[in-house]
């Protein structure tokens, strides 16, 4: 009875740390990236708010060519803006209507992060039961 | 090379367990693979350095280029690239330096130049873990295959020392034989000028049986714990007594011709340098009674000479074995066959001092008392 409980035991803790540790591990990762795009979003929104605000027409900024050298460049009229709203797809936008979708975008991606944090906890809990239940097999040898 | 070699046989199975080694040469291949994928990525950096360089030099060919500019990560705003010859590098550690294009390209051709010698040193790491791999496989195959090690023992060594002075002293042997018998050639010629033909019959017959019973008995001679030798009467009726080193033939041996042999031997020995009895005994062969007195005389230089001469000895012993069995009756006269031993024995290198020769008579008489 012994040596049946010990391979149970054994199975439970190969389970969890073969299947649920990586899959919690690729699950916060997937998360984390929702969470910058989130960020990047946001970013953007308060940085047009900014430009709507001042009423900056034109700007000038440096650009990355590729291995960080950087070449001046200017922006003579920031009243269209390309968005990138998914699939590989920008939209000329004015400032109002990006202000509008931008806020869309982040609802979005706050509703996938949510996703996310709930197979988070899922597999956490999982991860729960199977080593208490590692625990009860344990416990109960002992009496 | 007969002797027992000592060595241990080993499986390369029980050393390199084949699973360890397969194990080890997937690890070394996992290595390899994540030293290749760095080499790939440092490739992809130069590509990247080689594209900017072309950029860069072409930039200046306009004054100015619609861009996109972007803003941020998700947005992009329609633009323009100004100052077409003015770019910024960055230099590490939030320095930049503003240069024009042509020095930019300065100095990314240095940055490619310093990518390429790393991956060429990351290239020369994975052929070294290529070639670790490769021998991993090998074992792996050769332990699964039952390819056995064999190591031999430092003791070995010890062996073909032995086996070393053991064969030299064979050559020592041979050598001494042959001494022995250049020395009895000119013993021959020497007799025969003395006209004592039957002397040289007799030498040659026991020369070639003396030589090969030599060669023979070299290794079989123990050392004589008798020192003592004691000399058959003249008559040769008596059993004699031989010493130790010579009860190896004693069964041989018979009276009449033991004081023969040991005269014989005497000569021969003399003439291989040996010191002994016999010797002795040829120097004053003329009588066997004088032969008999010479040997007892020499009898305890004989014994030291014995242990300190395996060789000699066995020669002695041969030289009687041959005599012996040869059963050749010696009518030679003694006299001058004193002489010839007298002659011989000068040429000694004996230990014990050569008795007189020229007076074989008054020692047989002395060692009879």
């Amino acid at each position: 009875m012994d040596r049946l409980r010990e391979e149970k035991i054994q199975k439970f803790e190969e389970f969890v740390d073969r299947r649920l540790k990586p899959d919690l591990v690729r699950a916060i990762a997937e998360r984390d990236k929702v969470f910058e795009q989130q960020k990047v979003f946001s970013d953007l929104r308060k940085n047009l708010e900014n430009l709507e605000k001042n009423s900056i027409t034109s700007l000038r900024s440096m650009v990355n060519l590729g291995s960080e050298v950087y070449a001046q460049a200017e922006v003579p009229d920031t009243r269209h803006i390309f968005v990138d709203v998914g699939l590989g797809f920008h939209v000329e936008l004015t400032w109002s209507e990006a202000l509008k979708i931008i806020p869309a975008r982040e609802e979005r991606l706050a509703r996938q992060i949510e996703e996310y944090t709930r197979l988070i906890a899922q597999i956490k809990a999982q991860i729960k039961m199977v080593s208490q239940g590692i625990r009860e097999l344990l416990q109960l040898p002992e009496e | 090379m007969g002797e027992p070699v000592k060595g241990t046989v080993t499986s390369l199975s029980s050393i390199f367990a084949p699973e360890d080694a397969q194990k080890a040469s997937v690890h070394v291949q996992e290595v390899i693979s994540e030293r290749q994928k760095e080499v790939q990525q440092l490739q992809a950096f130069l590509n990247d350095n080689t594209s900017l360089v072309n950029l860069v030099k072409k930039l200046p060919d306009q004054l100015h280029h619609d861009i996109m500019v972007p803003f941020g990560k998700a947005a992009f705003f329609p633009g323009k690239l100004i100052h077409t010859n003015e770019f910024m590098v960055l230099l590490g550690e939030g320095y930049y330096a503003e240069r024009t294009s042509k020095q930019t390209v300065e100095i990314l051709k240095r940055r490619g130049q310093g990518l390429e010698s790393q991956i060429e040193s990351l290239n020369a790491v994975i052929k070294d873990l290529k070639f670790e791999a490769s021998f991993f496989d090998e074992t792996a195959t050769e332990a699964a295959e039952g390819i056995v090690e064999i190591r031999e023992d430092f003791v070995e060594e010890a062996f073909d020392e032995d086996k070393a002075t053991t064969s030299g002293d064979d050559d020592f042997a041979r050598i001494l034989s042959r001494i022995d018998e250049l020395e009895k050639e000119e013993l021959e010629s020497e007799l025969a000028e003395e006209g004592e033909e039957k002397e040289e019959a007799d030498e040659a017959d026991i020369e070639p049986e003396f030589r090969n019973l030599e060669i023979k008995e070299l290794l079989d001679i123990p050392v004589s714990k008798d020192s003592h030798i004691k000399v058959p009467t003249p008559s040769g009726s008596n059993t004699p007594v031989m010493p130790v080193d010579h009860n190896i033939l004693k069964e041989g041996l018979s009276h009449a011709p033991m004081s023969r042999d040991e005269v014989e031997v005497s000569t021969l020995v003399s003439s291989s340098s040996n010191v002994s009895s016999k010797t002795r005994v040829a120097a004053s062969s003329s009588s066997n009674a004088s032969s008999k007195t010479s040997v007892p005389a020499s009898g305890p230089s004989n014994a030291s000479s014995k242990t300190s001469v395996a060789a000699s000895m066995s020669k002695e012993v041969s030289n009687f074995g041959s005599r012996s069995s040869n059963d050749k009756a010696f009518t030679g006269s003694i006299v001058e066959h004193t002489h010839n031993i007298e002659n011989s024995q000068k040429g000694q290198t004996s230990a014990p001092a050569p008795t007189p020769a020229s007076k074989p008579v008054s020692r047989f008489k002395l060692q009879r008392k």
